[in-house]
């Protein structure tokens, strides 16, 4: 029976040969194989078998004892079939294979989603759509789904969760911020119950016990940050009783793209307050709003970096009364002047953060929302406070640092849902060996995206753009207009104020409001001008509250969407568009760009388009087709940019993260007494002796346990500091030939052996200088003090570009080439030869007849084939 | 290194790519030596063994002989290093690739992809040239190295070698990708050590039948023992200039040690002064036999290798290449720019254009070190081996010639394996394999340091 099973087709040299053909084709080409789902027959036909199940004659109480008869099954079953995977989290890429949940969904996800269906059903009235079952049951299988904006991703999301949950480890849900995890968690929360899980959720600002409450939850709704900054928070704890989570088990990651690419541009850096000197700050500060661009100080064309000129040095100088400000004793002087440059004229006002109740508060770049304690590193906050008159607060160091790739390593299972993940699908199978799959829409999407409009400048643009509001709101049509700042969102607003058009405005000043504004904006007339933060996962009804005027909205065209700029992703873009068109309603959606626009500057929009094009009437949009495809471009080398940084990222964290995960697993099984020291009885003989008989010995254990957390706390965060100033500054290494990602990954593996020393020496002393007595020990003397306050630091990277010529040198292969060189002239002699030959032959030939060369050797050729 | 090697072993996942990488490569030397049809065997042997000294036994050396016998690897994988380094230079120049280069992933993967084609499409204008070349030349001995010419054999030589590039090219990338090491730079270091055992081993024959003395064969082992030292210790060599930078928190430096420098390399342009230098001495040679005239044939006489003009003519284009080479890779005014930029400067000395002065004086100095060194290099050994040819110096030549030692006018009359040029090639090639080797170990932090020893020395 086997030839069944073989193609019985005969295998013709010709057909083998067009295979090999195609598959060196494929080769070259460097294809791989397709990385995106669209193929899911299987999960239709077991939708179809979820949704044939009826559960509405069960009571309530009945629904929840099947629930609890269900989940001690799977736990039973997950027991029995493997240990669980919180073992060691795998260090390599992608997900274990054998996975033991797999097994779970195919038995148990029939029955599982019948009950979160009728709980649905029963709680909130909602009736899941087929493709949000789909989109559940590809999620319970570690899939990053695509399903559009509007068609009931957080419902789908309760079908994995609640299946996953059963097992009784945790489930997070990762939201894209915290006013979604409390509305999310607010709104499934009765289906859960129903269900007869526990649900809690995560918000800044929450206790230490709230906290732990929330995450001995079945399931947790949080912001990934939250998370991860409770991670390096757990890592820091000098009680058992004051960490927080639990064994990471499953996250399911709402707006998926943005958390695991977009904001992956960024660690999470938990930092603890260190004295600094501030005196001279508010001098620098207006010795830095004197200086002249340009002239004095430049700035690097990302504008991420800012300067000083030769006339600038000098004119520093003398202000400072300093002779040189590069000679070492100036050396903390010139870092102060060089970060009072920064907050002066890298980073704005209601662009970077607002001033608040008498204090900076980050916006963050991506939610456009206020990042609560956060601030910049290594003085720059300082700098900024110093700027804006504000009181200046303590200086920081770093005291733990983790990658939102590594956060996301840590979690045994992973699943995702957004509604742009196929663009980013390549990625997200790189770096998380998550595949992507498109759901398909409940209904057709019939929103229109225009093409975007694009002038010269930025005035031409804002004129435009107040016109275009003002028409289309005089039909009463609902407009989203999509901004970059803070700032700018204001601007816009007082010109449409002027115009007496009312809006509503939706920034990080006015995020109290946030809900309202929301629910008000696809109301008839209403006009609402916003940041970043209605990008995403804003639900805007047609009609707003009232139900009655939906019809209206549906008859002007729905709700516009108004964009400023093009956003660093063309998935964000996306996003925004996707505010409009929910769940098959109408909608459009129209940019309106300036060629002056920051993002497009520094991705060198002018070198990409000719000048002589653009020098036309300013007040009209520039039609060029040329000009729209650079723009594209100029939005792909910025994503590109972005990529290359996130993955050198991830390469430098990577070399810390083993020695993290190592100290960290050491610190927690001294923190837990299940690891006990004895390194003061052996290297402090004396002291120990001495003290033993006056304070027993489980005094002076207690006191080896809380040294050895405090020197491992105390020695990371001087590695972990050292190691961010080598960041910095080896890329020198290239100049010799070597590749700066291998010698930092050498020496932080140098510098953590010496660490492991340090923090033993340190323990040493810091029992020496201790007080101990009788009465008790005296950890005020202890300069092993923890800090007052943690925060969060933004850090960005520097980007080095390195010079080709020069990392051709460095190779040997190069001077292969150059010797390769030779070959051309190999090729001209051998031709010459030819030629010299044939001349000769000829001359040789005449005589019999004027057969040519080529003539002969074709026959020469076909009898050497005889 | 021996920590490293005891590590290969102790690692399954390192040996798996240890044996992965040493079976791919004994497939690519299995195909070095597959002939390509229509050769004929033992003319193209004659004709390699006469061709050694030029610039073809040059290329075969880099071919691991391959090309010398004519095989289907004979192209190896140069024509993907030209390809790749074209594509790198064009990234510089033309616009459209800059703007792709910057593009992420996708660009790169494009460049990736032109990278191929351009192997394909030099692989055949390469196989192109020699097939024409193998039609016209014959063997020292008269016999044609291709008795049967013509269009069908051009097409199969252009097919069969390009195809055999293709293949090196992705041997190089598997190994690359799941063994150890730049499976590019393996390939082309397998191919030039993979002669060294039949060298040593013919050397111990001559000593055994006597054609060699042992003094001589002491002699020589030594010497290439304290030259090859000499290159490696040269080639590492650099002046380092130390360099703050104002981000750094100040305060005490607690690991490491090291501080932050700018590394000048001795030898800022590798080989590449000697190669060039060697090109352009070339010239006179391929141009004397094209042209029938007394006084090109005496020019040419006087320039060809060993004689003492072309000792003095190389040894100043050395000289020229390595501050012409240094001066287009390394601009101190583009570094102390770079510098200013990310906050980096040399402790009491301004940024900009002082900065860049201070370098340029050191790399000036050190720069001429570097050249002498390459230039004593690129001659002496053969200068040792082949001797210190003083007789034809005009007027005081005889007079020289009968006052040297005979050792040093004829040298030790050895064959030496490797020339002076192809000496610093090798060793450079062997340094950068090594140093591959040893990042992608430091990578995967099998740098040995055994994971988490004192940790698990106080547990419990």
């Amino acid at each position: 029976m086997s030839s069944q099973t073989t193609d019985p087709r005969p295998t013709r040299p010709g057909r083998a040969l067009a295979h090999l053909l195609t598959w060196m084709a494929a080769a070259l080409r460097g294809e791989e194989p397709g990385e995106v789902a669209t193929e899911f027959t299987s999960y239709y036909e077991t939708a179809a078998r979820v949704s044939a199940r009826d559960l509405r004659q069960l009571t309530d109480e009945q629904l929840r004892r099947r629930s609890r008869h269900f989940a001690r099954h799977v736990q039973a079953v997950l027991a029995a079939a493997t240990k669980h995977p919180h073992g060691p989290p795998a260090a390599t890429a992608g997900r274990p294979e054998a996975d033991p949940t797999a097994d779970l969904v195919s038995r148990a996800a029939v029955p599982a989603f019948a009950l979160v269906r009728e709980a649905a059903r029963r709680t909130l009235g909602l009736e899941p759509f087929e493709v949000q079952i789909v989109a559940g049951l590809a999620m319970a299988q570690h899939h990053i789904v695509e399903m559009p904006t509007g068609e009931g991703k957080t419902l789908a999301a309760v079908f994995p969760v609640y299946l996953h949950a059963l097992a009784g480890y945790g489930v997070h849900v990762l939201t894209f911020n915290d006013y979604l995890a409390r509305r999310d968690a607010a709104w499934m929360g009765p289906i859960y119950r129903l269900l007869g899980l526990s649900v809690g959720c995560v918000q800044e600002g929450m206790s230490v016990a709230e906290r732990r409450a929330a995450y001995r939850c079945d399931l947790t709704y949080l912001t990934a940050k939250e998370a991860g900054f409770d991670l390096l928070r757990d890592s820091l704890c000098l009680q058992p009783e004051e960490q927080v989570h639990r064994p990471l088990h499953l996250a399911v990651i709402d707006e998926a793209d943005s958390i695991l690419i977009d904001e992956a541009r960024i660690p999470l850096v938990i930092a603890g307050s260190s004295e600094e000197d501030h005196d001279t700050l508010p001098r620098l500060a207006a010795l830095a709003r004197r200086l002249v661009p340009g002239e004095d100080f430049d700035t690097d064309q990302a504008r991420r970096n800012v300067f000083l000129t030769d006339e600038g040095i000098a004119r520093v100088e003398r202000a400072l009364a300093c002779e040189n400000l590069f000679a070492p004793p100036s050396l903390s002087l010139q870092a102060a002047v060089r970060n009072a440059l920064h907050a002066e004229h890298l980073l704005s006002r209601d662009v970077d953060y607002i001033v608040r109740a008498g204090a900076i508060e980050l916006v963050d770049e991506i939610t456009g929302r206020v990042a609560e304690r956060r601030h910049w590193p290594n003085g720059l906050q300082a700098a900024v406070e110093a700027k804006e008159g504000v009181h200046l607060g303590a200086g920081g160091t770093i005291l733990g640092s983790i990658t939102i790739q590594h956060l996301m390593r840590q979690y045994p299972h992973l699943a995702g849902m957004t509604a742009t993940a196929a663009s980013a699908a390549a990625e997200l199978w790189d770096v998380y060996g998550l595949p992507a799959m498109v759901v398909p829409p409940n209904r057709p999407c019939r929103r229109v995206d225009e093409p975007d409009r694009i002038f010269t400048c930025r005035a031409a643009r804002d004129a435009a753009l107040a016109e275009e509001i003002a028409r289309e709101h005089a039909s009463g049509r609902p407009v989203l207009v999509g901004t970059a700042s803070v700032a700018e969102s204001e601007r816009l607003a007082a010109a449409l104020q002027s115009r007496n058009i009312a809006c509503q405005v939706l920034n990080a000043k006015h995020d109290a409001r946030e809900a309202e504004i929301v629910a008000d904006a696809g109301d008839l007339g209403a006009v609402t001008i916003s940041t970043n933060m209605a990008g995403r996962g804003t639900d805007i009804r047609l009609g707003g509250r009232h139900e009655r005027h939906r019809d209206g909205v549906t008859d002007l065209g729905g709700l516009l969407v108004l964009g400023t700029h093009r956003h660093p992703s063309l998935r964000v873009d996306r996003q925004l568009r996707g505010r409009a068109g929910r769940q098959g309603d109408p909608g459009a959606s129209r940019f309106f760009l300036s060629l002056d626009d920051e993002m497009l500057t520094a991705a060198g929009i002018g070198d990409l388009i000719p000048a002589g094009l653009v020098a036309t009437d300013v007040d009209r949009p520039l039609e060029i087709p040329l000009i729209q495809r650079e723009v594209a471009r100029a939005q792909r080398i910025i994503e590109g940019e972005h990529a290359s940084a996130r993955r050198r990222l991830y390469a430098y964290a990577d070399a810390i993260e083993t020695r993290r995960r190592e100290i960290a697993a050491w610190r927690q099984e001294v923190l837990d007494g299940r690891s006990v020291g004895d390194l003061l009885e052996e290297r402090c003989r004396q002291r120990w002796e001495r003290l033993r008989p006056v304070v027993g010995e489980a005094v002076l254990r207690g006191v080896e346990q809380r040294l050895t957390l405090l020197a491992i706390d105390r020695c990371w965060a001087d590695y972990l500091g050292e190691m961010q100033s080598l960041r910095d500054e080896i890329h020198l290494v290239s100049l010799d030939g070597r590749e700066p990602l291998v010698e930092f990954t050498r020496a932080a593996g140098r510098a953590y052996g010496q660490m492991l020393d340090r923090i033993d020496d340190t323990i040493a002393e810091g029992f020496e200088a201790l007080d101990i007595t009788p009465a008790g020990v005296d950890w005020a003397g202890c300069d092993l003090r923890r800090p007052a306050a943690t925060w969060t630091y933004m850090i960005s990277d520097t980007e080095f570009r390195p010079n080709v010529l020069r990392s051709l040198a460095n190779h040997a292969t190069f001077g292969l080439w150059a010797a390769l060189l030779l070959a051309p002239l190999l090729f001209i002699w051998g031709l010459y030869e030819h030629w010299r030959r044939r001349r000769s032959r000829n001359a040789a030939a005449c005589p019999n007849g004027s057969r040519g060369p080529a003539a002969s050797g074709a026959i020469e050729a076909g009898n050497g084939e005889q | 290194m021996i920590e490293s090697l005891r590590n290969i072993f102790a690692i399954p996942d390192l040996r798996k790519r240890v044996l992965f990488t040493f079976l791919l490569l004994a497939v690519y030397r299995f195909g070095a030596f597959i002939p390509v049809p229509g050769v004929d065997p033992n003319a193209i042997e004659e004709f390699t063994k006469q061709a050694s000294g030029t610039i073809l036994g040059f290329l075969n050396l880099f071919s691991g002989g391959a090309l010398g016998r004519m095989t289907i690897f004979a192209l190896g994988i140069m024509p993907y290093i030209s390809s790749s380094i074209i594509l790198q230079l064009l990234t510089v120049v033309w616009p459209y690739l800059e703007k792709l280069s910057k593009e992420g992933d996708l660009g790169r993967k494009k460049i990736t992809q032109y990278t191929r084609y351009g192997t394909v499409v030099l692989s055949i204008i390469q196989s192109m040239g020699i097939s024409f070349f193998l039609e016209q030349t014959s063997a020292p001995g008269g016999a044609p190295l291709v008795p049967a010419p013509g269009w069908g054999f051009r097409l199969l030589t252009i097919l069969t070698l390009t195809t055999g590039t293709a293949f090196v090219m992705w041997l190089g990338e598997q190994i690359t990708e799941r063994g150890v090491g730049n499976g590019i730079s393996l390939i082309i270091f397998a191919g030039i050590v993979v002669g060294l055992p039949a060298a040593i081993f013919n050397t111990i024959e001559d000593i055994r039948t006597g054609s060699m003395s042992i003094f001589t064969a002491v002699i020589f082992m030594v010497f290439a023992v304290v030259v090859v030292g000499a290159i490696v210790l040269m080639e590492r060599a650099q002046r380092r200039i130390p360099v703050q930078y104002a981000k750094r928190v100040v305060g005490r430096k607690v690991y490491g040690g090291q501080s932050t420098y700018l590394p000048l390399r001795l030898n800022t342009g590798g080989v590449i002064p000697v190669i060039f230098a060697a090109s352009i001495l070339s010239f006179p040679q391929t141009i004397g036999q094209m042209i029938d005239s007394p006084v090109v044939k005496a020019i040419t006489r006087a320039l060809s290798w060993g004689e003492p003009l072309y000792n003095l003519v190389y040894v100043i284009s050395i000289i020229f290449f390595c501050y012409f080479y240094t001066s287009i890779i390394f601009n101190p005014q583009d570094t102390a720019e770079n510098m200013r930029k990310y906050g980096g400067f040399i402790p009491g000395i301004r940024p900009g254009q002082r900065t860049a002065d201070f370098i340029d004086t050191i790399l000036t100095r050190i720069t001429l070190v570097g050249a002498i060194y390459l230039s004593l290099v690129a001659i002496l050994p053969e200068v040792l081996l082949t001797g210190f040819k003083v007789a034809t110096i005009p007027f005081i030549g005889g007079w020289l010639d009968a006052a040297i030692p005979r050792f040093i006018t004829e040298g030790l009359g050895v064959k030496f394996y490797f020339g002076g040029t192809s000496l610093l090639i090798v060793v450079g090639v062997a340094m950068d394999t090594v140093q591959q080797i040893e990042a992608q170990m430091v990578m995967r932090h099998y740098d040995g340091f055994v994971k988490g020893r004192r940790i698990r020395g106080r547990r419990g």
